[in-house]
Protein backbone atom coordinates (compact mmCIF):
# COMPACT_ATOMS: atom_id res chain seq x y z
CA UNK A 1 0.00 0.00 0.00
CA UNK A 2 1.29 3.57 -0.49
CA UNK A 3 -0.10 6.99 -1.37
CA UNK A 4 -0.33 7.86 -5.37
CA UNK A 5 2.91 7.96 -6.43
CA UNK A 6 4.44 6.20 -4.44
CA UNK A 7 5.46 3.32 -6.51
CA UNK A 8 3.09 0.66 -6.49
CA UNK A 9 2.55 -0.04 -10.09
CA UNK A 10 6.07 0.86 -10.65
CA UNK A 11 6.59 -2.34 -8.10
CA UNK A 12 4.08 -4.26 -10.13
CA UNK A 13 5.18 -3.81 -13.62
CA UNK A 14 9.10 -4.98 -12.44
CA UNK A 15 7.78 -8.37 -10.86
CA UNK A 16 5.87 -8.70 -13.98
CA UNK A 17 8.69 -7.93 -16.73
CA UNK A 18 6.88 -4.81 -18.03
CA UNK A 19 9.53 -2.68 -16.64
CA UNK A 20 13.28 -3.17 -16.73
CA UNK A 21 14.93 -2.29 -13.59
CA UNK A 22 17.50 0.20 -13.99
CA UNK A 23 19.13 -1.56 -10.83
CA UNK A 24 18.89 -4.60 -8.74
CA UNK A 25 17.44 -7.82 -9.11
CA UNK A 26 13.63 -8.98 -9.09
CA UNK A 27 12.67 -12.36 -7.70
CA UNK A 28 9.69 -13.79 -8.52
CA UNK A 29 9.72 -17.62 -6.34
CA UNK A 30 13.36 -17.58 -5.72
CA UNK A 31 13.97 -17.03 -9.76
CA UNK A 32 15.97 -14.65 -10.86
CA UNK A 33 13.66 -12.25 -13.44
CA UNK A 34 16.67 -11.10 -15.43
CA UNK A 35 17.24 -14.71 -16.40
CA UNK A 36 14.78 -17.09 -16.02
CA UNK A 37 11.73 -14.10 -17.11
CA UNK A 38 10.10 -17.47 -19.19
CA UNK A 39 9.97 -19.55 -16.30
CA UNK A 40 8.08 -16.90 -14.39
CA UNK A 41 5.86 -15.71 -16.85
CA UNK A 42 4.78 -19.32 -16.79
CA UNK A 43 4.00 -19.16 -13.00
CA UNK A 44 2.63 -15.50 -13.13
CA UNK A 45 -1.06 -14.28 -13.40
CA UNK A 46 -1.27 -10.43 -13.85
CA UNK A 47 -4.24 -7.98 -13.74
CA UNK A 48 -3.00 -4.76 -14.52
CA UNK A 49 -4.32 -1.71 -13.93
CA UNK A 50 -6.47 0.33 -16.41
CA UNK A 51 -6.09 -2.12 -18.90
CA UNK A 52 -8.17 -3.29 -22.19
CA UNK A 53 -8.87 -6.00 -24.01
CA UNK A 54 -10.08 -5.97 -27.89
CA UNK A 55 -13.76 -4.46 -27.57
CA UNK A 56 -14.84 -6.36 -30.78
CA UNK A 57 -13.85 -9.87 -29.21
CA UNK A 58 -15.91 -12.07 -26.72
CA UNK A 59 -14.56 -13.10 -23.31
CA UNK A 60 -14.32 -16.86 -24.33
CA UNK A 61 -12.27 -15.42 -27.90
CA UNK A 62 -9.71 -13.44 -25.05
CA UNK A 63 -9.63 -16.18 -22.66
CA UNK A 64 -8.58 -18.88 -25.79
CA UNK A 65 -5.84 -16.36 -27.17
CA UNK A 66 -4.25 -15.87 -23.21
CA UNK A 67 -4.66 -19.39 -22.53
CA UNK A 68 -2.60 -20.47 -25.83
CA UNK A 69 0.35 -17.89 -24.76
CA UNK A 70 0.50 -19.50 -21.65
CA UNK A 71 1.03 -22.41 -23.32
CA UNK A 72 -1.99 -24.39 -23.20
CA UNK A 73 -3.28 -26.62 -25.89
CA UNK A 74 -6.35 -24.80 -27.73
CA UNK A 75 -8.48 -27.47 -26.21
CA UNK A 76 -6.87 -27.25 -22.67
CA UNK A 77 -7.51 -23.46 -23.26
CA UNK A 78 -11.23 -23.54 -24.33
CA UNK A 79 -11.75 -25.67 -21.26
CA UNK A 80 -10.35 -23.85 -18.63
CA UNK A 81 -11.31 -21.01 -20.23
CA UNK A 82 -14.84 -22.28 -19.45
CA UNK A 83 -14.13 -23.21 -15.52
CA UNK A 84 -12.88 -19.60 -15.12
CA UNK A 85 -14.81 -17.85 -16.51
CA UNK A 86 -17.81 -19.49 -14.74
CA UNK A 87 -15.30 -18.93 -11.81
CA UNK A 88 -15.60 -15.76 -11.78
CA UNK A 89 -19.38 -15.49 -12.63
CA UNK A 90 -19.09 -14.70 -16.29
CA UNK A 91 -20.05 -18.18 -17.55
CA UNK A 92 -23.13 -16.93 -18.88
CA UNK A 93 -21.00 -13.90 -21.03
CA UNK A 94 -18.51 -15.84 -22.92
CA UNK A 95 -20.14 -15.27 -26.20
CA UNK A 96 -20.36 -11.71 -25.49
CA UNK A 97 -18.25 -8.82 -26.81
CA UNK A 98 -16.05 -7.23 -24.46
CA UNK A 99 -17.10 -4.09 -25.66
CA UNK A 100 -20.53 -4.30 -24.25
CA UNK A 101 -18.97 -5.05 -20.68
CA UNK A 102 -18.83 -2.81 -17.45
CA UNK A 103 -15.97 -2.15 -15.67
CA UNK A 104 -16.36 -4.77 -12.95
CA UNK A 105 -16.87 -7.84 -15.86
CA UNK A 106 -13.51 -6.68 -17.34
CA UNK A 107 -12.05 -6.66 -14.00
CA UNK A 108 -13.42 -9.73 -13.62
CA UNK A 109 -12.34 -11.41 -16.79
CA UNK A 110 -8.62 -9.55 -15.98
CA UNK A 111 -8.64 -12.12 -12.93
CA UNK A 112 -9.90 -15.19 -14.81
CA UNK A 113 -7.55 -14.61 -18.22
CA UNK A 114 -4.63 -14.21 -14.89
CA UNK A 115 -5.98 -17.43 -13.40
CA UNK A 116 -4.99 -19.21 -16.92
CA UNK A 117 -2.59 -22.10 -16.59
CA UNK A 118 -3.23 -22.51 -12.46
CA UNK A 119 -0.66 -20.00 -11.59
CA UNK A 120 1.36 -19.43 -8.34
CA UNK A 121 1.07 -15.98 -8.18
CA UNK A 122 -1.22 -13.59 -9.00
CA UNK A 123 -0.55 -9.96 -9.21
CA UNK A 124 -3.41 -6.92 -9.25
CA UNK A 125 -2.72 -3.67 -9.50
CA UNK A 126 -5.28 -1.58 -7.44
CA UNK A 127 -8.29 -3.99 -9.12
CA UNK A 128 -11.28 -2.62 -6.84
CA UNK A 129 -10.33 0.83 -8.75
CA UNK A 130 -13.83 2.47 -10.05
CA UNK A 131 -15.72 -0.54 -9.07
CA UNK A 132 -19.39 -0.35 -7.40
CA UNK A 133 -20.05 -1.73 -3.63
CA UNK A 134 -21.44 -4.97 -5.14
CA UNK A 135 -18.26 -5.22 -7.91
CA UNK A 136 -15.50 -4.57 -5.06
CA UNK A 137 -17.17 -7.63 -2.79
CA UNK A 138 -17.32 -9.43 -5.98
CA UNK A 139 -13.64 -9.03 -6.36
CA UNK A 140 -12.43 -9.91 -2.77
CA UNK A 141 -14.70 -13.12 -2.57
CA UNK A 142 -12.85 -13.93 -5.85
CA UNK A 143 -9.66 -13.25 -4.34
CA UNK A 144 -10.02 -14.93 -1.20
CA UNK A 145 -11.42 -18.02 -3.55
CA UNK A 146 -7.90 -17.71 -5.05
CA UNK A 147 -5.93 -17.60 -1.85
CA UNK A 148 -8.06 -21.00 -0.35
CA UNK A 149 -6.90 -22.53 -3.77
CA UNK A 150 -2.86 -21.77 -2.50
CA UNK A 151 -2.12 -19.18 -5.07
CA UNK A 152 -0.14 -16.27 -3.41
CA UNK A 153 -2.25 -12.76 -4.35
CA UNK A 154 -0.52 -10.17 -4.45
CA UNK A 155 -2.12 -6.61 -4.68
CA UNK A 156 -1.65 -3.01 -4.43
CA UNK A 157 -3.70 -0.54 -3.11
CA UNK A 158 -4.27 2.73 -1.75
CA UNK A 159 -7.97 1.98 -0.50
CA UNK A 160 -6.58 0.61 3.35
CA UNK A 161 -10.07 -0.61 4.18
CA UNK A 162 -9.86 -2.96 1.78
CA UNK A 163 -6.18 -4.13 2.55
CA UNK A 164 -7.48 -4.57 6.22
CA UNK A 165 -10.10 -6.77 4.69
CA UNK A 166 -8.52 -9.02 2.61
CA UNK A 167 -4.52 -9.15 3.36
CA UNK A 168 -2.82 -10.96 5.79
CA UNK A 169 0.88 -9.32 4.63
CA UNK A 170 1.47 -5.61 4.34
CA UNK A 171 4.31 -3.49 2.39
CA UNK A 172 4.30 -0.06 2.82
CA UNK A 173 5.85 1.80 0.32
CA UNK A 174 6.39 5.76 0.41
CA UNK A 175 8.35 7.81 -2.55
CA UNK A 176 9.85 4.19 -4.33
CA UNK A 177 11.14 2.89 -1.04
CA UNK A 178 9.48 -0.10 0.89
CA UNK A 179 9.09 1.18 4.77
CA UNK A 180 7.86 -1.65 6.73
CA UNK A 181 6.89 -5.02 5.58
CA UNK A 182 4.85 -7.51 7.83
CA UNK A 183 1.93 -8.89 8.98
CA UNK A 184 -1.19 -6.84 8.94
CA UNK A 185 -1.33 -7.30 12.36
CA UNK A 186 2.06 -6.68 13.14
CA UNK A 187 2.14 -3.91 11.02
CA UNK A 188 -0.65 -2.77 13.07
CA UNK A 189 1.22 -1.89 15.87
CA UNK A 190 4.94 -0.81 13.67
CA UNK A 191 5.81 1.98 16.38
CA UNK A 192 3.22 0.92 19.01
CA UNK A 193 1.65 -2.19 20.11
CA UNK A 194 -1.96 -0.10 20.95
CA UNK A 195 -3.32 3.12 22.16
CA UNK A 196 -4.79 3.86 25.61
CA UNK A 197 -7.44 6.94 25.36
CA UNK A 198 -7.60 8.44 29.32
CA UNK A 199 -10.08 11.16 30.22
CA UNK A 200 -9.02 12.95 32.86
CA UNK A 201 -10.38 16.27 34.47
CA UNK A 202 -7.50 18.72 35.48
CA UNK A 203 -5.05 17.61 32.95
CA UNK A 204 -2.10 19.63 32.73
CA UNK A 205 1.41 19.83 30.80
CA UNK A 206 3.55 18.51 33.66
CA UNK A 207 1.27 15.03 33.86
CA UNK A 208 1.44 14.48 30.38
CA UNK A 209 5.56 15.38 31.10
CA UNK A 210 4.81 12.20 33.25
CA UNK A 211 3.21 10.04 31.06
CA UNK A 212 5.64 10.70 28.51
CA UNK A 213 8.74 9.70 30.59
CA UNK A 214 7.22 6.08 31.37
CA UNK A 215 9.46 3.75 29.65
CA UNK A 216 6.89 2.14 27.84
CA UNK A 217 5.58 5.24 26.06
CA UNK A 218 6.13 5.77 22.34
CA UNK A 219 4.29 9.18 22.52
CA UNK A 220 1.76 11.15 23.59
CA UNK A 221 -1.43 13.06 21.33
CA UNK A 222 -3.74 15.70 23.44
CA UNK A 223 -7.17 14.97 21.16
CA UNK A 224 -9.44 17.03 23.22
CA UNK A 225 -9.05 19.27 26.69
CA UNK A 226 -9.27 16.35 28.69
CA UNK A 227 -8.71 13.57 26.21
CA UNK A 228 -5.13 12.11 25.97
CA UNK A 229 -4.27 9.14 23.57
CA UNK A 230 -1.06 7.18 24.99
CA UNK A 231 1.07 5.32 22.61
CA UNK A 232 2.60 2.15 24.10
CA UNK A 233 5.42 0.07 22.61
CA UNK A 234 4.34 -3.23 25.02
CA UNK A 235 1.81 -5.51 24.93
CA UNK A 236 1.60 -5.54 28.66
CA UNK A 237 -1.02 -4.07 30.36
CA UNK A 238 -0.29 -0.81 31.33
CA UNK A 239 -4.09 1.03 31.92
CA UNK A 240 -3.22 0.04 35.54
CA UNK A 241 -0.02 2.20 35.61
CA UNK A 242 -1.23 4.83 33.79
CA UNK A 243 -4.27 5.45 36.07
CA UNK A 244 -2.02 5.40 39.51
CA UNK A 245 0.22 8.00 38.02
CA UNK A 246 -2.40 10.01 36.65
CA UNK A 247 -4.30 10.18 40.45
CA UNK A 248 -1.08 10.18 42.07
CA UNK A 249 -0.62 13.79 40.31
CA UNK A 250 -3.32 14.97 41.62
CA UNK A 251 -5.46 14.07 37.65
CA UNK A 252 -9.25 12.91 37.84
CA UNK A 253 -9.80 9.67 36.02
CA UNK A 254 -13.04 9.20 34.09
CA UNK A 255 -11.99 7.36 30.97
CA UNK A 256 -9.63 4.64 30.22
CA UNK A 257 -9.77 2.59 27.04
CA UNK A 258 -7.30 0.81 25.36
CA UNK A 259 -7.61 0.69 21.51
CA UNK A 260 -6.08 -1.25 18.71
CA UNK A 261 -4.47 0.96 16.24
CA UNK A 262 -5.98 1.31 12.76
CA UNK A 263 -4.57 0.22 9.83
CA UNK A 264 -4.63 3.95 8.68
CA UNK A 265 -3.15 4.86 11.57
CA UNK A 266 0.01 2.53 11.22
CA UNK A 267 0.11 3.71 7.57
CA UNK A 268 0.18 7.73 8.97
CA UNK A 269 2.58 6.37 11.44
CA UNK A 270 4.98 4.46 9.12
CA UNK A 271 4.96 7.21 6.54
CA UNK A 272 5.51 10.16 8.83
CA UNK A 273 3.00 12.32 7.24
CA UNK A 274 1.13 14.92 9.72
CA UNK A 275 -1.87 16.90 9.14
CA UNK B 1 13.22 -16.51 -29.41
CA UNK B 2 10.28 -18.51 -28.78
CA UNK B 3 8.79 -19.93 -32.11
CA UNK B 4 5.10 -21.01 -30.76
CA UNK B 5 4.65 -17.62 -29.32
CA UNK B 6 5.16 -16.12 -32.52
CA UNK B 7 3.31 -18.61 -34.66
CA UNK B 8 0.57 -17.58 -31.49
CA UNK B 9 0.46 -14.13 -32.12
CA UNK B 10 0.54 -14.43 -35.57
CA UNK B 11 -2.03 -16.67 -36.13
CA UNK B 12 -4.69 -14.82 -34.02
CA UNK B 13 -3.75 -11.59 -35.83
CA UNK B 14 -4.77 -13.62 -39.36
CA UNK B 15 -7.70 -15.42 -37.91
CA UNK B 16 -8.93 -13.48 -34.90
CA UNK B 17 -7.14 -9.89 -34.87
CA UNK B 18 -8.72 -6.83 -35.13
CA UNK B 19 -6.80 -5.57 -37.82
CA UNK B 20 -6.91 -9.15 -39.86
CA UNK B 21 -9.85 -7.91 -41.65
CA UNK B 22 -8.73 -4.60 -43.05
CA UNK B 23 -5.20 -6.12 -43.66
CA UNK B 24 -6.85 -8.54 -45.80
CA UNK B 25 -8.93 -5.78 -47.20
CA UNK B 26 -6.27 -3.89 -48.24
CA UNK B 27 -4.39 -6.99 -49.71
CA UNK B 28 -7.19 -7.18 -51.88
CA UNK B 29 -7.32 -4.04 -53.12
CA UNK B 30 -3.66 -3.73 -53.79
CA UNK B 31 -4.24 -6.89 -55.79
CA UNK B 32 -6.95 -5.34 -57.71
CA UNK B 33 -5.11 -2.42 -58.19
CA UNK B 34 -3.12 -4.50 -60.57
CA UNK B 35 -5.33 -6.53 -62.24
CA UNK B 36 -6.95 -2.98 -63.33
CA UNK B 37 -3.60 -2.05 -64.04
CA UNK B 38 -2.83 -4.72 -66.53
CA UNK B 39 -6.66 -5.03 -67.66
CA UNK B 40 -5.85 -1.41 -69.78
CA UNK B 41 -2.55 -2.22 -70.22
CA UNK B 42 -3.43 -1.81 -74.08
CA UNK B 43 -4.04 2.10 -73.52
CA UNK B 44 -0.35 2.53 -71.87
CA UNK B 45 1.38 0.11 -74.35
CA UNK B 46 3.18 2.82 -76.25
CA UNK B 47 5.14 3.37 -72.68
CA UNK B 48 6.53 0.04 -73.28
CA UNK B 49 9.09 -0.58 -75.91
CA UNK B 50 9.08 -4.22 -75.63
CA UNK B 51 8.95 -6.21 -78.55
CA UNK B 52 7.90 -9.32 -76.83
CA UNK B 53 4.54 -7.85 -75.84
CA UNK B 54 2.76 -6.05 -72.86
CA UNK B 55 5.46 -6.50 -70.10
CA UNK B 56 2.58 -7.66 -67.65
CA UNK B 57 5.04 -8.50 -64.63
CA UNK B 58 6.84 -5.43 -65.02
CA UNK B 59 3.57 -3.51 -65.05
CA UNK B 60 2.31 -5.24 -62.04
CA UNK B 61 5.66 -4.34 -60.43
CA UNK B 62 5.10 -0.83 -60.87
CA UNK B 63 2.21 -0.63 -59.65
CA UNK B 64 3.77 -2.41 -56.48
CA UNK B 65 6.59 -0.49 -55.98
CA UNK B 66 3.80 2.98 -56.24
CA UNK B 67 1.10 1.72 -54.06
CA UNK B 68 2.73 -0.71 -51.95
CA UNK B 69 4.14 1.40 -49.45
CA UNK B 70 0.11 3.17 -48.94
CA UNK B 71 -1.24 -0.26 -48.75
CA UNK B 72 1.43 -1.18 -45.76
CA UNK B 73 1.86 2.56 -43.90
CA UNK B 74 -2.65 1.81 -43.75
CA UNK B 75 -2.39 -1.96 -42.87
CA UNK B 76 0.83 -1.82 -39.92
CA UNK B 77 1.22 1.81 -38.61
CA UNK B 78 -1.27 0.38 -35.80
CA UNK B 79 0.00 -2.95 -35.29
CA UNK B 80 1.73 -2.46 -32.15
CA UNK B 81 0.48 1.20 -30.36
CA UNK B 82 -3.13 0.21 -30.56
CA UNK B 83 -1.91 -2.78 -28.33
CA UNK B 84 -0.20 -0.01 -26.56
CA UNK B 85 -3.08 2.31 -26.75
CA UNK B 86 -5.85 0.33 -25.16
CA UNK B 87 -3.21 -1.42 -22.45
CA UNK B 88 -4.01 -5.06 -23.88
CA UNK B 89 0.04 -5.32 -24.77
CA UNK B 90 0.26 -5.32 -20.80
CA UNK B 91 -1.81 -8.53 -20.36
CA UNK B 92 -0.23 -10.34 -23.91
CA UNK B 93 3.71 -9.38 -22.20
CA UNK B 94 3.24 -10.69 -19.07
CA UNK B 95 2.68 -13.86 -20.92
CA UNK B 96 5.05 -13.92 -23.65
CA UNK B 97 8.74 -12.73 -24.64
CA UNK B 98 8.88 -9.61 -26.35
CA UNK B 99 10.63 -10.31 -29.11
CA UNK B 100 8.08 -12.70 -30.08
CA UNK B 101 5.33 -10.27 -29.94
CA UNK B 102 7.29 -8.30 -32.32
CA UNK B 103 8.03 -10.95 -34.61
CA UNK B 104 4.31 -12.44 -34.53
CA UNK B 105 3.16 -9.09 -35.07
CA UNK B 106 5.75 -8.31 -38.18
CA UNK B 107 5.53 -12.15 -39.68
CA UNK B 108 1.88 -11.64 -39.62
CA UNK B 109 1.76 -8.79 -41.46
CA UNK B 110 4.69 -9.95 -44.13
CA UNK B 111 2.58 -12.85 -44.82
CA UNK B 112 -0.33 -11.16 -45.83
CA UNK B 113 1.49 -9.00 -48.15
CA UNK B 114 3.90 -11.91 -49.22
CA UNK B 115 0.34 -13.63 -50.46
CA UNK B 116 -0.75 -10.44 -52.17
CA UNK B 117 2.14 -10.44 -54.06
CA UNK B 118 2.10 -14.11 -54.80
CA UNK B 119 -1.96 -13.19 -55.77
CA UNK B 120 -0.58 -10.39 -58.40
CA UNK B 121 2.18 -12.89 -59.82
CA UNK B 122 -0.62 -15.50 -60.59
CA UNK B 123 -2.46 -13.31 -62.23
CA UNK B 124 0.36 -11.33 -64.11
CA UNK B 125 1.20 -14.88 -65.06
CA UNK B 126 -2.22 -15.81 -66.36
CA UNK B 127 -2.12 -12.58 -68.21
CA UNK B 128 1.39 -13.15 -69.66
CA UNK B 129 0.24 -16.44 -70.74
CA UNK B 130 -2.99 -15.74 -72.08
CA UNK B 131 -1.96 -12.84 -74.54
CA UNK B 132 0.65 -15.92 -76.24
CA UNK B 133 3.66 -13.46 -74.59
CA UNK B 134 6.81 -15.43 -73.60
CA UNK B 135 6.64 -17.63 -70.43
CA UNK B 136 9.30 -15.55 -67.75
CA UNK B 137 9.57 -17.98 -64.73
CA UNK B 138 12.78 -15.61 -63.78
CA UNK B 139 10.60 -12.83 -63.89
CA UNK B 140 7.83 -13.84 -62.19
CA UNK B 141 10.24 -15.64 -59.33
CA UNK B 142 12.11 -12.05 -59.00
CA UNK B 143 8.85 -10.12 -59.03
CA UNK B 144 7.48 -11.81 -55.82
CA UNK B 145 10.60 -12.45 -54.37
CA UNK B 146 11.34 -8.55 -54.68
CA UNK B 147 7.82 -7.65 -54.16
CA UNK B 148 7.93 -9.32 -51.13
CA UNK B 149 10.95 -7.84 -49.54
CA UNK B 150 10.72 -4.34 -50.92
CA UNK B 151 6.72 -4.05 -48.89
CA UNK B 152 8.56 -6.20 -45.82
CA UNK B 153 10.73 -2.75 -46.05
CA UNK B 154 8.33 -0.98 -45.59
CA UNK B 155 6.08 -2.75 -43.18
CA UNK B 156 9.60 -2.99 -40.80
CA UNK B 157 10.04 0.76 -40.92
CA UNK B 158 6.11 1.19 -39.61
CA UNK B 159 6.65 -1.68 -37.13
CA UNK B 160 9.69 0.30 -35.60
CA UNK B 161 7.78 3.83 -35.45
CA UNK B 162 4.40 1.98 -34.11
CA UNK B 163 6.50 0.40 -31.47
CA UNK B 164 7.89 3.68 -30.13
CA UNK B 165 4.60 5.26 -30.43
CA UNK B 166 2.04 5.63 -27.22
CA UNK B 167 -1.27 5.77 -29.38
CA UNK B 168 -2.52 5.39 -32.78
CA UNK B 169 -2.70 9.07 -34.04
CA UNK B 170 1.11 9.43 -33.16
CA UNK B 171 1.96 6.77 -35.23
CA UNK B 172 0.37 7.76 -38.04
CA UNK B 173 1.48 11.01 -38.19
CA UNK B 174 5.10 9.70 -37.88
CA UNK B 175 4.19 7.04 -40.29
CA UNK B 176 3.13 9.78 -42.81
CA UNK B 177 5.99 12.00 -42.08
CA UNK B 178 8.62 9.44 -42.27
CA UNK B 179 6.91 8.11 -46.01
CA UNK B 180 7.20 11.75 -47.03
CA UNK B 181 10.70 12.26 -46.33
CA UNK B 182 11.93 8.77 -48.11
CA UNK B 183 9.95 9.91 -50.96
CA UNK B 184 11.87 13.46 -50.72
CA UNK B 185 14.68 11.59 -50.90
CA UNK B 186 14.87 9.24 -53.71
CA UNK B 187 13.13 12.28 -55.76
CA UNK B 188 16.54 14.08 -55.05
CA UNK B 189 18.05 12.07 -58.17
CA UNK B 190 20.50 9.58 -58.63
CA UNK B 191 23.29 11.70 -57.39
CA UNK B 192 22.15 11.82 -54.19
CA UNK B 193 23.63 9.13 -51.82
CA UNK B 194 20.21 9.71 -49.75
CA UNK B 195 18.47 7.51 -52.18
CA UNK B 196 20.85 4.71 -50.27
CA UNK B 197 18.54 4.93 -47.56
CA UNK B 198 15.41 4.25 -49.11
CA UNK B 199 13.50 0.92 -49.97
CA UNK B 200 12.25 2.89 -53.31
CA UNK B 201 16.23 2.31 -54.70
CA UNK B 202 16.32 -1.17 -54.26
CA UNK B 203 12.76 -1.68 -55.67
CA UNK B 204 13.52 0.45 -58.40
CA UNK B 205 17.25 -1.30 -58.94
CA UNK B 206 15.05 -4.54 -60.00
CA UNK B 207 12.47 -2.52 -62.46
CA UNK B 208 14.83 -4.07 -65.11
CA UNK B 209 14.65 -7.48 -64.55
CA UNK B 210 10.89 -7.41 -64.91
CA UNK B 211 10.62 -6.56 -68.51
CA UNK B 212 12.38 -10.30 -68.71
CA UNK B 213 15.67 -12.36 -68.47
CA UNK B 214 18.92 -11.93 -69.74
CA UNK B 215 19.29 -8.09 -69.30
CA UNK B 216 22.88 -6.79 -69.18
CA UNK B 217 23.16 -6.08 -65.58
CA UNK B 218 22.86 -9.84 -64.42
CA UNK B 219 21.93 -11.92 -61.84
CA UNK B 220 24.25 -10.57 -59.39
CA UNK B 221 22.63 -6.61 -59.53
CA UNK B 222 19.16 -8.45 -58.67
CA UNK B 223 20.75 -10.37 -56.01
CA UNK B 224 22.79 -7.24 -54.29
CA UNK B 225 19.12 -5.38 -54.22
CA UNK B 226 17.39 -8.36 -53.14
CA UNK B 227 20.37 -8.70 -50.22
CA UNK B 228 20.21 -4.98 -49.53
CA UNK B 229 16.15 -5.16 -48.85
CA UNK B 230 16.60 -8.22 -46.76
CA UNK B 231 19.54 -6.23 -44.91
CA UNK B 232 17.10 -3.28 -44.52
CA UNK B 233 14.07 -5.34 -42.78
CA UNK B 234 16.78 -6.87 -40.68
CA UNK B 235 17.88 -3.24 -39.28
CA UNK B 236 14.18 -1.89 -38.86
CA UNK B 237 13.65 -5.46 -37.16
CA UNK B 238 16.41 -5.15 -34.71
CA UNK B 239 15.50 -1.88 -34.04
CA UNK B 240 11.53 -2.33 -33.05
CA UNK B 241 13.24 -5.70 -31.04
CA UNK B 242 15.11 -3.12 -29.32
CA UNK B 243 12.68 -0.11 -29.03
CA UNK B 244 9.93 -2.97 -27.32
CA UNK B 245 12.76 -4.34 -24.84
CA UNK B 246 13.73 -1.16 -23.34
CA UNK B 247 10.08 0.46 -23.41
CA UNK B 248 8.62 0.79 -20.03
CA UNK B 249 5.15 -0.46 -20.42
Amino acid sequence: MGQNGAGKTTTIKLLSGLSTPTQGQVFVDGMDLSSESGKIKQILGLVPQDSGFYDERTALSHMIYYGRLKGLSKKESVEQSRVLLDQVGLGNEIFKRVGYFSHGMKTRLGIAQALLNNPKVLILDEPTNGLDPVGIRQIRQILRECNNKGITVFLSSHNLLEIQEICTHVGILDKGKLIAESAIEKIRHLESNGVITVGVYNLSSEMISLIESLEFVVKTELKAEHTLDIYVNSGIDFKPEINRLIVESGGKVFKLIENSLSLEDAFFDATGIKF
Amino acid sequence: MNFSEIRIIGEDEILRGSKSKYVCFFGGIFIFFCFLAMRFSTYISFLFSNSGGIPYILISYIVVLSIGPFMTLISSFDIVSSETETGSVRYILSKVQRSSFILGKFFFLFLVFMSASSGIALISLIYQYSTGNAFQFESIILFWISSSLYLGCFIGIFLFISTLSANNKISFTMSVVFLGILIFFILQGNESYLKYITPFFYGIKNMEFMKGFPVGAGYLTAFESLFSMFLYILVFLSMSLLAIKRRDL
